[in-house]
């Protein structure tokens, strides 16, 4: 096949991956509103064969440019895509047995591929020189998974600082309303009990016994299921800061520089890392952490956003 | 007197216990952060000065106050320095006694429990082996399991822990750091970086003086520099048809300080040449056109200029505009003009006559990827020189007193002003820019950064657990009592626990009463828990 045939295929899977995330999004939240079993069924596979297209789109696009497909922002975003839907399907709803989150996680890649397509695509072409290197299988691939877990992990974190928010509301109901009933509800109420209810994510304990049953997981799940995430996508991300590192020093002559990229992915890291450290603290557990994370995902977003398109420095050729 | 010092060691006492605190540590660590936003928004003098002149000039009063407080320059100033310092001072502060207690850990036997059925975890098993010979089993099937086991002296129990790791490597990721520091003060601070200029077949050695000043040498720089020498025989830039550029190449010979070949080299980007404890990178390159200037005394100039490229405006790609240069001949102006006698030559290169033509014609720039017959536009300026640095000329005592033109491979006559010269154009070379740097600190650097990986994997994924076994007499067997907790991970534990709760029954000999074990063999379920 010609590369002008494989970048046919790669662009056509590209629309393929956006229409069918489109739909499994609707479909997930569809199934987030009401509870249809069949609903999720029809949305994970309507998803999967979003992704089988993505990772289509993805592989064609390396055939199509004869390099490896993550060259410029486009590929990067579609990647990224592709990354945030698979470590949600296999994470967050493999491991973790989390259904509703789904809606999030795809809405999240549909608007990364409509912002890629519309604002970052270029056609598939050589790399330039600077990026000419073994490392860039190295660094940006680490780069990649490592953004595409915190995203995954700042999605989950925004979540839970709803649910928190609505089952702390919910406490202040139950406790206004006259006295507290003596079994049920109240009982479950201590935000502080170990993570004994791990087990059972889908059971949500406060919320089904308060008035307006709550349709997402139980704050306390979706903060674990948020740690553990973000846990996993630290050292991914510490790595891909020293890969490119060790990458600074072959092609620029000095391992740090303060060039824009290098700072953000410091200051995202660094963000992280006060995160990490944060939930080890007594006091800082909880919505405090949650609100760290937060920052940490936006700083993620202007990591790869802003200082590629905005600020000039030594990586503004990665657009 | 004495109420003061016990004040002073009061106040270092509070100061020393506010560092140690864990709060600190991340407060200045997000400080650290919002430092580094300013300096990424900002532009910084060490990244691109001529962005930050640009940014005053803009900005007026604000741009005086950010130059006061340092934000031009926001990671070499004094605060960003004292929040690192103090984030460091913070971190040791933090890691000594989390260093002691870990080596006290570690000496220490596991604790034996008092009320072994309070724990979180617990369970019971009847097995068929006496009580000491079930403990034996159970010290085995622990260690087996990389477990420190520790028995009772007074009674048929242990006590038994794992996952020192976790501490372990947490604590060699935050020591890691201090050793990025001392890599970084040690390399900055013996090393250098600079750039050289070096015009095709010109040889340039490792020289202070030959870095016309565009170098940095640490605080503890020696001043030996090696005299190693780079000759560069060919620079080759490829674009494709689009423009974008392919690869950048410089062919070099790599010499000792006594002038003879160590060897022969392409240095490229990403491709740097290591010579010597010195690595030279591919940053830039240009043209460079020889030109000689003839009078009546004979050969008044016979050199290559190394030019610079106009800064591009706007909208124009960088490579269609002009290249600048200039001679500079003091005392070579005969006729004294404005109070001196001195010349300047100021040059204007265009590597693709095509694209002065086209620029004269149409007023559009034309992108010039390839020197195709080159040609200079000049200006004879007579007067007084204020500076003989290259590239920049001073025209506040000078007079322009003529014009003109010279091709690739030609000579044109300068007969204004005076004048009876020649300005020949013999050959149209190029330059290449390299970046020179010393660090020995960066394998110590690299070092660091694999002990924060290595350290952090089982800081983040490994879990400290304690288990207690204590053995009973019943029947002819025994009763095996099991507690434990852990500390972290704790979902992940339950199934740990109900495994090692089947394996300690099992190496005891199982299930004591009913059914009773038929020939020692062991039963079906217990062989599944033992191949697991």
């Amino acid at each position: 096949m010609t590369d002008l045939q494989w970048a046919r295929i790669s662009s056509d899977a590209f629309n393929a991956t956006l229409f069918a995330y489109l739909a499994a999004m609707v479909g997930y939240f569809a199934y987030l509103a009401f509870r249809r079993e069949w609903l999720w069924k029809a949305s994970r596979a309507v998803a999967y064969a979003g992704l089988a297209a993505n990772i289509v789109s993805i592989v064609a696009r390396g055939f199509a440019a004869n390099r490896v497909p993550w060259g410029n922002m486009y590929e990067y975003s579609v990647m990224l895509a592709m990354l945030v839907v698979a470590g949600y399907l296999i994470i967050v709803e493999g491991m973790y047995k989390v259904r509703t989150l789904g809606g999030f996680a795809l809405m999240f890649s549909v608007l990364t591929m409509a912002v890629a397509v519309s604002f970052l695509y270029v056609g598939p072409g050589p790399l330039v020189p600077a990026l000419n290197s073994y490392w860039i299988k190295i660094h940006v691939q680490a780069a990649i998974w490592g953004s595409s877990l915190f995203a995954l992990g700042g999605i989950v974190t925004i979540l839970y600082l709803v649910q928190d928010w609505r089952e702390r509301r919910q406490v202040e109901a139950l406790r206004g309303s006259g006295p507290p009933p003596i079994m049920g509800g109240a009982l479950d109420l201590d935000l502080n009990a170990p993570d004994d209810l791990d087990r059972d994510v889908d059971e949500v304990p406060v919320a089904a016994t308060a008035p307006r049953a709550s349709r997402l997981p139980s704050a306390q799940t979706l903060d674990r299921v948020a740690y553990r995430i973000i846990a996993f996508a630290f050292p991914i991300w510490t790595f891909a800061v020293i890969a490119g590192a060790i990458w600074a020093q072959e092609a620029w002559g000095r391992y740090w520089g303060w060039d824009p990229k290098e700072t953000w992915s410091f200051i995202t890291w660094t963000i992280f890392a006060g995160y990490l450290h944060a939930r080890a603290t007594s006091g800082w557990k909880g919505r405090r952490a949650a609100v760290i994370a937060l920052v940490g995902f936006v700083s993620l977003l202007v990591t790869y956003y802003v200082v590629n398109l905005w600020i000039v420095g030594l990586h503004s050729y990665a657009k | 007197m004495s109420t003061n010092r016990l004040t002073l060691r009061q106040s270092v006492a509070l100061v020393w216990r506010t560092l140690r605190s864990m709060r600190t540590a991340l407060i200045l660590l997000l400080l650290l952060a919002l430092a580094s936003v300013a300096g990424s928004l900002i532009p910084q003098w060490p990244n691109s000065p001529e962005r930050v002149a640009e940014y005053q000039l803009d900005h007026g009063l604000w741009g005086q106050f950010l130059d006061r407080a340092g934000l031009f320059d926001v990671f070499g100033s004094w605060w960003f320095v004292l929040i690192t310092v103090l984030l460091f001072v913070s971190l040791v502060a933090c890691l000594i006694p989390r260093t002691r207690a870990l080596i006290r850990a570690l000496r220490a036997r596991p604790v034996q429990a008092r009320e072994i059925d309070a724990f979180r975890h617990y369970g019971e098993r009847t097995v068929a082996a006496p009580p000491s010979k079930a403990l034996d089993g159970s010290a085995r099937v622990l260690r087996r399991r990389f477990f420190r086991v520790a028995r009772d002296p007074a009674r048929p129990a242990l006590a038994a822990e794992k996952g020192v790791l976790r501490e372990l490597g947490s604590l060699l990721f935050h020591w890691a750091f201090i050793l990025i520091l001392v890599g970084v003060v040690f390399g900055k601070g013996t090393g250098f970086s600079g750039y050289a200029v070096v015009v095709e077949g010109d040889t340039w050695i490792d020289a202070a003086a030959n870095y016309d000043g565009q170098i940095r040498t640490g605080r503890f720089f020696d001043g030996d520099f090696t005299g190693t020498g780079l000759r560069l025989r060919e620079f080759e830039s490829r674009f494709r048809e689009t423009g974008q550029a392919m690869d950048f190449v410089s062919s070099v010979d790599v010499l000792n300080p006594d002038g003879s070949v160590i060897r022969q080299q392409d240095i490229r980007v990403n491709h740097p040449a290591d010579v010597n404890g010195i690595r030279f990178y591919q940053i830039n390159f240009g043209w460079a056109p020889v030109l000689t200037v003839r009078d009546a005394d004979g050969v008044a100039f016979d050199d290559a200029v190394v030019m610079d490229r106009d800064p591009a405006p706007e909208g124009v790609p960088e490579f269609a505009m002009p290249w600048r240069g200039v001679i500079k001949l003091p005392g070579a102006g005969g006729t004294t003009f404005a109070g001196g006698n001195d010349l300047a030559i100021e040059l204007e290169l265009w590597p693709d006559s095509a694209g002065l033509a086209n620029f004269l014609q149409t007023g559009q720039p034309t992108v010039m990827l390839r020197a195709s017959n080159a040609v200079i536009r000049y200006t004879v300026w007579q007067g007084k020189l204020t500076s003989l640095a290259t590239n920049r000329l001073d025209t506040s005592f000078m007079e322009e007193t003529g014009r003109g033109l010279v091709g690739e491979e030609r000579t044109d006559e300068i007969d204004s002003g005076g004048l009876d010269m020649t300005l020949g154009f013999p050959e149209l070379r190029q330059y290449s820019v390299f970046q020179v740097s010393r660090d020995a600190g960066v394998p110590i650097v690299l070092l660091a950064a694999i002990l924060i990986l290595v350290g952090l994997l089982p800081a983040l994924y490994t879990s400290r657990r304690k288990v207690w076994v204590r053995a009973e007499p019943s029947g002819d067997g025994a009763v095996l009592k099991v507690g434990g907790f852990a500390l972290q991970r704790k979902p992940q534990f339950e199934d740990e626990f109900d495994r090692l709760l089947e394996a300690l029954a099992a190496e005891a000999g199982g299930e004591a009463s009913e059914p009773p074990p038929t020939n020692g063999q062991p039963t079906e379920e217990q062989q599944e828990v033992q191949t697991r």
